[in-house]
């Protein structure tokens, strides 16, 4: 899996995507690029495409027409480095169940081709990150809400990823977690990673994200920075339910 | 095609360890069913039954059973293992990983293979207990106890991919595979039925399993060796392939 990127290449780069489940439109020639280094939101209600488009850049769902590019390889042909290069939390759990914390972490990071002293290493580290030393031997299923969420995070995270896409990262997560999370992501942002936030809490988006892109019913329909949703002293939610519920009626 | 070899050992890894962690389920109860079956049908009945040929009726049956136990288990792995990685929605743990089809296919493959050589050799060990183990040709022993359990691994990917519920996991074993087993010749020979169903038995695959089986652990041919390597060589490319094209068109676990 040889890979090079120049710093120029887009992040992600998604070319007129559209997915369609049978005769359901999910996602309607979208195009999106995200720089490398960006701290991106990506709102939209429920329905609106977002997972979609997300299952179609990580390859859990198929991409029905168009192209997505991550650090310039495309997800389909060039598969292997393109999803090397992305660590993905998405929005439901989908983990073994009985599987414990460690265990889970060193499967996934296997799976990346990281080497056994290299895992070791990276998922101690990961499991001091989160707090989740304690639980490194209790299965999925005996952990909290929030405990759950931090596996899922320190998953997405386990093979260090250049790019993160985190859908709905902080739903269910208690106040302390999610202020711990902003930092550590903060911090992995300027470290130079590539943020792609999902979540239906705008302060959270306000607070981290430098742009902000809204799909609505499978098309992109704002996407500036977060400067310009701001200005004049307006709130982000505000512009957000403006545009969506505009179109909605 | 296959390139990341650590991907590849990690989910062996986690196959085996799926494996021994329910050991009762995956190896004692076979192990207790195939020793119920060596020593009813073998010791205590079969003391009764007189075979032409200079072996005892033990001696005959053990192949089958072991050919039986090959099959269940290694399709039993795979087809619970895919099914279940797809109803926890884990599955998608293996879609963004850089992982080729063929390594997500060989991985679960190995692990189905695994499992019905480890439930094999218990069974091997009761039959040494029962001084009906032997082996005629080692190579065509190891043959057809590798390719059938690949086979059957990859029928259980299958049928991983295509139940809708854990009932329906069963579904080809209850109705397909043990009739069919049972009429392939494990407990008896076929010259032994009806002229008639002696024709449709030979066009039974299963047969030739046992009936190889049988041929590489104590000598006895009911079947055409050459014709039983070439079927199981052609179901096992057949299948790779098929399972292949399910994997490339995301059935079951791509929308």
């Amino acid at each position: 899996m040889k890979e090079t990127t120049q710093k120029s290449v887009p992040a992600l780069e998604i070319t007129d995507l559209t997915k369609r489940y049978e005769k359901a439109t999910a996602v309607d020639k979208l195009t999106l690029t995200v720089q490398q280094g960006e701290f991106f939101g990506f709102l939209g209600p429920n329905g609106a495409g977002k997972s979609s488009t997300i299952h179609c850049i990580t390859g859990i769902a198929k991409i029905t027409s168009g192209s997505i590019r991550v650090f310039g390889y495309d997800v389909e042909t060039n598969y292997r480095i393109a999803r090397a290069q992305i660590g993905l939390a998405p929005q439901e759990f989908n983990m073994d169940i009985f599987a414990p914390t460690w265990k889970i972490l060193d499967y996934v990071a296997g799976y990346y081709g990281m080497p056994s002293e290299e895992r070791k290493i990276r998922i101690d580290e990961l499991l001091e990150r989160f707090e989740l030393k304690k639980h490194r031997d209790k299965q999925f299923r005996e952990l909290s809400g929030g405990l759950k969420r931090r596996v899922m995070l320190a998953r997405a995270m386990v093979h260090n990823p250049k790019l993160l896409i985190l859908d709905e990262p902080t739903a269910g997560v208690d106040v302390e977690l999610r202020h711990e999370l902003w930092n550590y992501l903060r911090e992995l942002n300027k470290e130079g990673k590539t943020i792609i936030l999902t979540s239906h809490y705008l302060e959270e988006v306000e607070l981290l994200c430098e742009r902000v892109a809204i799909i609505n019913q499978g098309t992109i329909v704002a996407d500036q920075s977060m400067a310009a949703y701001t200005k004049g002293g307006k709130r982000l939610e505000e512009t957000y339910l403006k545009l969506t519920k505009g179109l909605h009626a | 095609m296959l390139s990341n070899w650590i991907g590849l050992g990690m989910m062996v890894r986690r196959e085996i360890e799926r494996m021994n962690s329910a050991v009762i389920q995956t190896l004692v109860t076979p192990w207790i069913s195939a020793l119920l079956y060596i020593f009813i049908f073998g010791r205590v009945v079969g003391s009764q039954i007189t075979i032409p040929g200079d072996y005892t009726y033990i001696d005959f049956v053990l192949p089958g059973i072991l050919m039986m136990n090959l099959i269940s288990s290694s399709f039993a792995h795979t087809s619970f293992s895919v099914y279940f990685a797809r109803f926890t929605k884990n599955v998608e743990e293996l879609l963004v990983a850089p992982l080729s089809y063929w390594e997500i296919i060989f991985s679960y493959t190995i692990g189905g293979i695994i499992r019905g050589l480890a439930v094999g050799a218990g069974i091997y060990v009761i039959a040494i207990l029962f001084s009906a183990a032997t082996i005629n040709h080692l190579g065509l022993f190891l043959f057809y106890s590798i390719a059938v359990s690949a086979i059957f691994s990859l029928a259980g990917i299958v049928v991983g991919l295509w139940a809708k519920s854990f009932e329906q996991l069963s579904v080809l074993s209850v109705f397909l595979f043990t009739p069919l087993t049972f009429l392939g010749g494990v407990f008896n020979s076929i010259d032994l039925f009806p002229e008639q169903l002696q024709q449709l038995i030979r066009l039974n695959p299963f047969f030739y399993f046992i009936s190889g089986i049988r041929y590489s652990m104590i000598g006895v041919q009911e079947s055409n060796q050459f014709g039983g390597v070439v079927l199981i060589l052609i179901l096992l490319i057949g299948f790779g392939f098929f399972v292949r094209s399910l994997f490339q068109r995301g059935y079951g676990i791509r929308v």
